[in-house]
């Protein structure tokens, strides 16, 4: 699904990734972890296909095409979902409004037909109730005025939503207390199956108690330092990065 | 028997306005016209069409009486242009809305020819009526229009002005308004600009409790100016106003909004807010905000604010991940930011009329500048 090798990522001339390579198959749930500046967001934005995130080096490739080639929307059509780790408001444009222009552009440019307000509509809210999401969120401003909790609930919706082949969670947990850590994770966890690959980016372990991965990757200074299993995590959070980074180091 | 001098003679005498002039300091006329330009022929005058409604609210007999007269001598003129357009007015172009009378058909002001135009609207205490400003895409040349509006006690005048891009006009309008005690004034720009678009609003709020909502919107692109000036007076106590005012301006086009709130001595408890904001799409296009407040009295609020910024890259960024392609993204940007204006708007056909005229301006504005 994807295969990252000795991916190097310049930010305004910096190198921040130095050589990262990372390889995930259908069906499986990785985890990467890593300290703050590790350089977790600029992998997140450069699978996304952000503006600004050059890559200076090495390759991604995504059900074997090359992804650096593709504008962002083209990956989001192709099946690639990034869930920010801040999702951005804006106001003036309703929540129902946004999902129905997404959902018909990523069709569109897949060659389907678009589905008419009504079909929406049903289908946005059949997603919704599971994911607890009242309907009134969805008359707002697009994350105008919602809590942390609701915003991350609003990105586990789209991901319900678009159906994509890889989801990218970046932080979902930050910000959440106990309760909307668990409608995201239960919601996360309905999404996994065997033509989906998901890549979540956290850095503590809580999340991983919810959503529990196939593989973890430590992230550190711009590099996998180690790798495991979902035991790596525990480890991580009982000996602290410190530790880790410098056994790998 | 001494003829009244020509509105040619009026710019003569006093010069068109020019950017050396504090208030014209972003249109300068006398670069794109001289005195001559606006007219046409021996008789200069802009079409003027009161198409419906207005016959039954229009004067009798053939002059402009006495009371009407010396109404408008009582607005000064803001400026030359101003001056040279009011010269024409004549008993044609002064209108009356009865007292208690409630018009619910707008009447409507069309110009399409070039030239000098101008009219004036009674309307009296307790009556209502709705009027529209239409200029049309295909008029070239130059335009000088003035509208001068009496509102009553207790009555209620709401205005609509729409004048879509227009690359071969220069277009000046002027609009004053006089407002009386507890009446209330709205009114609702949406323009594309010309190739020098000057559109003053001038409102003396004079008696106690009356009320002013101004708001607008522009769209602009190519090579397009628009230059949106407002003064406020609150001459009264407890008097409001409400300013809003949105643009957007790609290719190399140039977005002007000056705004002056003026409270008098005495004008106790008066509340204005001010809020003007500019989008550039494209590096060559211009905004010039300038607020301005002039407060005389004790125990008022005024609150006013601007800015000009790009399309903002973190929400570009945000719509294109789920797959919204680069140009509707900015396209649905652009509707957000104008969005607030349009709500704003209470009458449905005028909110729907408001969009349409954005979609059609945004084809222009988002074409990159050359």
């Amino acid at each position: 699904m994807l295969d990252i090798q000795n991916l190097h990522v310049a930010v305004d001339g910096k190198e921040i990734l130095k050589g990262l390579s990372l390889s995930i198959r259908a069906g499986e749930v990785h985890a990467i972890m890593g300290p703050n500046g590790s350089g977790k967001s600029t992998l997140s934005y450069t699978l996304a296909g952000r503006a600004g995130y050059d890559i200076t080096e090495g390759s991604i490739r995504y059900k074997g095409e090359d992804l650096a080639a593709l504008p962002t929307e083209e990956r989001a059509a192709r099946g690639i979902f990034l869930a920010l780790q801040y999702p951005v408001e804006i106001p003036g444009v309703t929540t129902m409004t946004f999902l129905k222009t997404a959902l018909n552009a990523q069709r569109r440019a897949r060659g389907e037909s678009e589905f008419d307000a009504v079909s929406v509509l049903r289908l946005v809210r059949e997603k919704a109730a599971a994911l607890k999401v009242p309907e009134e969120m969805l008359k707002r401003a697009l994350n105008v005025g919602f809590s942390g909790g609701e915003k991350k609930r609003l990105e586990v919706l789209q991901m319900a939503l678009f159906e994509p082949s890889l989801a990218i969670l970046d932080e979902t947990d930050s910000g959440l207390d106990i309760d909307a850590l668990k409608t995201v994770a239960e919601g996360v966890n309905a999404l996994r199956g065997p033509e989906r690959a998901m890549l979540v980016i956290t850095h503590y372990q809580r999340l991983l108690n919810y959503i529990v991965p196939d593989r973890v990757h430590v992230l550190a200074k711009g590099k996998i330092v180690r790798e495991g299993g979902k035991e790596l995590a525990h480890e991580l959070e009982a000996k602290g990065y410190e530790a880790i980074v410098k056994d790998a180091a | 028997m001494n003829a009244r001098p020509t509105p040619a003679e009026i710019l003569r005498s006093n010069g068109l306005p020019h950017r050396r002039m504090e208030d014209w300091k972003y249109t300068d006329v006398r670069s794109v016209a001289d005195a001559d330009s606006f007219q046409v022929g021996a008789h200069a005058s802009a079409t003027i069409s009161f198409s419906n409604a207005i016959e039954a609210a229009g004067l009798e007999g053939e002059t402009i009486p006495n009371w009407a007269s010396s109404a408008i001598a009582s607005l000064a003129p803001s400026s030359a242009m101003d001056a040279a357009a009011r010269s024409y007015v004549d008993f044609s172009e002064v209108f009356r809305v009865p007292a208690g009378k409630r018009i619910d058909v707008p009447l409507r002001i069309e110009y399409s020819g070039r030239g000098h135009g101008a009219a004036a609207i009674f309307v009296e205490a307790n009556a209502s009526a709705e009027i529209e400003v239409v200029y049309s895409a295909t008029v070239k040349g130059e335009i000088n229009t003035s509208l001068l509006v009496f509102i009553g006690e207790d009555a209620h005048a709401s205005l609509t002005v729409a004048a879509p891009y227009a690359r071969e006009l220069v277009l000046v309008n002027t609009i004053s308004v006089a407002q009386d005690r507890n009446s209330q004034f709205q009114a609702q720009v949406v323009n594309g600009g010309a190739r020098l678009s000057r559109m003053e609003m001038n409102v003396i709020l004079n008696g106690e409790g009356a009320e002013a909502d101004l708001s607008g919107v522009s769209v602009l692109g190519d090579e397009a100016h628009a230059d949106i000036t407002t003064r406020i007076t609150h001459a009264s106590p407890h008097t409001t106003s409400r300013q809003l005012f949105k643009k957007v301006a790609g290719g190399k086009s140039r977005a002007i909004y000056q705004g002056k709130i003026s409270v008098k001595e005495g004008a106790i408890g008066s509340d204005s807010r001010q809020t003007a904001k500019a989008l550039l799409l494209s590096d060559r296009a211009e905004a010039d905000l300038k607020p301005e407040l002039e407060i005389l009295a004790d125990d008022v609020k005024c609150a006013h604010g601007a800015a000009v910024g790009d399309l903002d890259q973190e929400s570009l960024f945000y719509l294109r991940s789920r797959g919204i392609a680069e140009d509707e993204a900015r396209s649905l940007l652009i509707h957000a930011f104008l969005q607030e204006v349009v709500d704003g708007i209470d009458d449905e056909k005028m909110r729907a009329s408001a969009l349409e005229f954005i979609d059609k301006g945004m084809a222009w504005a988002m074409i990159e500048a050359s």
